[in-house]
Parts: C-alpha cells; sequence; structure tokens
C-alpha cells in the first residue's frame, strides 16, 4: 500500500509540473475572413494605416508606412480606444499619441497575455527611414507596452519600453541578422513569469529579465514608414 | 532635330547621376536605343521632390556652411536642386570640381562629434543637404556616417530620394544587394545592367515611398544615356 503511494505520487507529481508548463491552446488571428484594402477587424489599429493586403493568395496585414505622417495616429482613434479600455481610454490615448511614431495594431480578443508565446510571420517590403517589424505585448490601459523588434535598417533584434511617454531601449540582441526584403521571416517571444526571451527564425536571440511579470494585450508594432506584411499572429497562453 | 537637341542637353545634366536640373522639365527623352523615357512634373514623385527642393524660403541656419559645402561639391551657390531621377552607374565619379578633401574632412568630423549639428536642411537648406550627398558619393565612411544622419533626421530634413539612392550604393559597396533599383553597372562593351536587388517585386512601392519616379522610369533614363 505505502509503496503503491509512493509510485502513484511519482507519476503524478511530475505529471503535474509537465502540465504547469504545457502550452495551451494555440490562437492564431485569421485574416482569412478579412476584405483586402479595408483596415483589418480582427486587429485595432491604433496608429499608422494598417490594411489587409492579399499576397501569394493569402490575406496579409500590411503596415503601409507611404501615406505615414510625423505624430499622426489611426483615424478613429478615440473610438477604438474605447472599445479596447471602455471608460478608462483617454489615458490610454494621450499615451498613444505621444507614441505616433510607431504603428501599432491590437490584436482583437486576447484581453490578458501573461505567460506563453507569441509568434508571427513578417515581410519587409520597404521604407526609407525605417523597416520594422515587431510583436507588441504588455500593452496597458495608460498606454504604456513592451515590443520585441525587428528592424531591417539595422538588422537586430530589440527589446524597447514604452512608459509614460517615453521610449526606453532595453536590449538588443548581440548578433546581426540581415535579412532580404521580400523574404518572410519569425519572430517569436516566450514569456514565463518575468523571463522573456526572443527568437528569429527559431534561433534564441534575446534573454531578458523583466521588473515585473507580464499582464495585458498584445499586437503587432512597427516604426515610421515601415512597410511590412504580418501574418501569423499566434498566441498561446501557457496553462494557469 | 529638335529631339535630339532636347535628349543632348539632358543627357548633359544627367551623365553622372540620373538628376535632372530644371524643376519644370516635361519632355521625352529619346535614347540611342530609341526607348521613350518620360518623366512628368505633375507626377506625385516630382512634386515631392520639387517642394523638398525649395529652398526660396530661405529657411537655413547656417548660410557660411551652405555655401562651403556648394562650393566643394562644385554646385552653383544659386542653383536650384535638381531632381533624383533614381539612377547610377557605378564607378563612375561626380564632377571633377567635386570631392573636396577639405569638405569631407570637415564632415567626416562633424559626423564623429557626438552632438554635432549635420547640415540637413533646416541647417543648409535643401540645396547643402544635396552637396551633402554629393560629397559623399567619394568617401565611404562619410557616405555610411551621411546615410545614417539623413535617416535619423527623416524626410523632413533629408531628400528621401537621396537617401534611397546612397542607401542601394553603399549596400552594393558592403555585398548586398541594393532595393531600390538605382545602381546600374557598365560591362566592358559598354552594355548597361541592372547591379543585383533584393525583392524587385515591390520595388516600385519602396520607390514611391522614397519619391523616386518608377524603376521603368529610371531604368529607361539611365539605358538611353550612351556611354563616356
Amino acid at each position: 500500500m505505502h509503496n503503491h503511494t509512493r509510485m502513484r505520487t511519482c507519476l503524478i507529481l511530475p505529471a503535474m509540473l509537465f502540465a504547469a508548463t504545457l502550452p495551451a491552446r494555440a490562437q492564431r488571428i485569421s485574416l482569412d475572413k478579412e476584405i483586402t484594402g479595408k483596415e483589418p477587424k480582427t486587429f485595432l489599429p491604433m496608429v499608422g494605416s494598417w490594411v489587409v493586403t492579399r499576397e501569394n493568395g493569402r490575406n496579409v496585414l500590411f503596415i503601409d508606412g507611404r501615406v505615414w505622417k510625423r505624430g499622426q495616429p489611426a483615424g478613429g482613434l478615440a473610438d477604438k480606444a474605447r472599445a479596447l479600455y471602455g471608460a478608462r481610454n483617454e489615458e490610454f490615448i494621450e499615451s498613444i499619441k505621444s507614441f505616433a511614431y510607431f504603428p501599432i495594431a491590437v490584436a482583437k480578443g486576447v484581453d490578458d497575455f501573461r505567460n506563453g508565446e507569441i509568434s508571427v510571420r513578417f515581410q519587409m517590403v520597404g521604407g526609407t527611414l525605417d523597416r520594422c517589424a515587431g510583436i507588441l505585448f504588455n500593452v496597458k490601459p495608460n498606454g504604456d507596452y513592451l515590443t520585441v523588434r525587428y528592424n531591417g535598417t539595422e538588422d537586430n533584434l530589440v527589446l524597447w519600453t514604452f512608459n509614460n511617454g517615453v521610449r526606453k531601449f532595453v536590449k538588443r540582441a548581440p548578433e546581426t541578422v540581415p535579412l532580404e526584403l521580400g523574404t518572410w521571416h519569425t519572430i517569436k517571444i516566450t514569456v514565463e513569469g518575468t523571463q522573456l526571451h526572443g527568437f528569429l527564425d527559431g534561433k534564441p536571440m534575446l534573454d531578458f529579465t523583466l521588473t515585473e511579470p507580464v499582464s495585458g494585450k498584445v499586437g503587432v508594432w512597427s516604426k515610421t514608414d515601415s512597410m511590412v506584411e504580418f501574418d501569423d499572429f499566434t498566441v498561446t497562453p501557457s496553462k494557469p | 532635330m529638335m529631339t535630339s537637341t532636347r535628349s543632348a542637353a539632358l543627357a548633359l545634366v544627367t551623365t553622372v547621376w540620373g538628376v535632372v536640373a530644371s524643376p519644370r522639365l516635361q519632355t521625352d527623352v529619346v535614347g540611342a536605343n530609341q526607348q521613350k523615357c518620360r518623366v512628368d512634373s505633375s507626377a506625385a514623385w516630382f512634386v515631392k521632390q520639387r517642394v523638398w527642393l525649395d529652398d526660396s524660403k530661405h529657411a537655413w541656419s547656417d548660410d557660411t556652411l551652405r555655401v562651403m559645402l556648394v562650393r566643394a561639391a562644385g554646385m552653383s551657390a544659386d542653383a536650384r536642386g535638381a531632381i533624383q531621377l533614381g539612377w547610377q552607374v557605378e564607378g563612375v565619379s561626380a564632377s571633377a570640381s567635386a570631392g573636396d578633401s577639405v569638405a569631407i574632412a570637415a564632415l567626416r568630423k562633424l559626423a564623429a562629434t557626438r552632438g554635432a549639428i549635420w547640415p540637413v536642411k533646416s541647417v543648409s537648406g535643401a540645396l547643402g543637404a544635396r552637396a551633402v550627398w554629393v560629397l559623399a558619393q567619394h568617401d565611404t565612411a562619410l557616405a555610411r556616417a551621411a546615410l545614417k544622419r539623413m535617416m535619423e533626421a527623416g524626410p523632413e530634413e533629408s531628400n528621401a530620394a537621396d537617401v534611397a539612392t546612397l542607401e542601394d550604393r553603399l549596400r552594393l559597396q558592403s555585398g548586398r544587394k541594393q532595393i531600390y533599383g538605382t545602381q546600374f553597372r557598365r560591362d566592358a562593351a559598354g552594355v548597361l545592367s541592372l547591379a543585383s536587388m533584393e525583392d524587385s517585386a515591390h520595388v516600385d512601392l519602396r520607390r514611391e515611398d522614397a519619391g523616386l519616379p518608377p524603376f521603368r522610369i529610371s531604368a529607361c533614363l539611365a539605358r538611353s544615356m550612351r556611354a563616356p
């Protein structure tokens, strides 16, 4: 009897530990039912001109830097902020306006990402000043957020924070990786508590310990006049 | 006769780089291979550049620097900024008077000095900023520094068409492919071909963003110019 109990404990405990780190069901934001040439309905564009476009027979999300104007948020920002944060939207709007150099689109249906994995495929198309593709996460009602992004004018992966209207560089991946325009690549982040890992095309590039655990909305990020296509935005929370 | 005169006149201002001195130009260029290259001065890219290159308000802060740069680049101080037509032939150098080593040294020093004011449009005017671009063609280290400063300064301060052309040139020099299709090579037989380019499918999107003409126009203009 005693041996049975011990054996059962031996079997159950590792299983429980394993289950704690098992990924939950992945949530892929599909653009299949979106209308090309229009703003997406599955993402809420807050800054920049985001449209659904067709690439090789697939609907993809395009940040069109050709129409980027310095300091200008996306149209209908107030309504979108209200949709995201209800009565708490004013602080968000003020903060986002100060970050209007950085186009962002918030994924609908992911209200609070804390632990797990976020990945997105991207293809840089152009941009005279910048060619940036990033994962937006930890988006707070006051407009603060984090991003891990690749910049094709610098060939690097970097973690940035945006707090109270101030952008701060946090950590740059030690390796630079030149990527060709017009080719698809994948950025992925994994978050467990305060541990953040960044990957480019499956290769670990960036590790960082955040000051506090992640909690907030997620989406895609870009910069100034970047022209980038995004696809397969996927959020996979860890099982609580 | 008329066409060949016009073509010859245009060739004078576009032989070294694809730039056209007259901002009001609207003409057909018929080159040696009889291609028609229409440059439409009402096209969005042309208007965008013309607006950017307008120095008529004299809204620059450092006239001494402007004069020094313009002179060093072999340009006329009262000239209007030339429209960037988005093509260069690799290995072809700037005009004989350009490449002033004192000016290049001064710019290199500026680039290396943290916080130094770089001669962008608000500092030295559109013509001064173009002069920096001309001088940068003669010195790779300066060109790299200039490109970085131009990109950081943004589209109000730097002519995006010049940024794009310089980036292509530097990418090829560092062994990468160009992305705007502005760089051509001439072989021993004098035949012009486009240097290797990434993602040709989206090249005109990038050109539009940079205020350059569509690729077919630049390529047509480049190919219509006879070998020197």
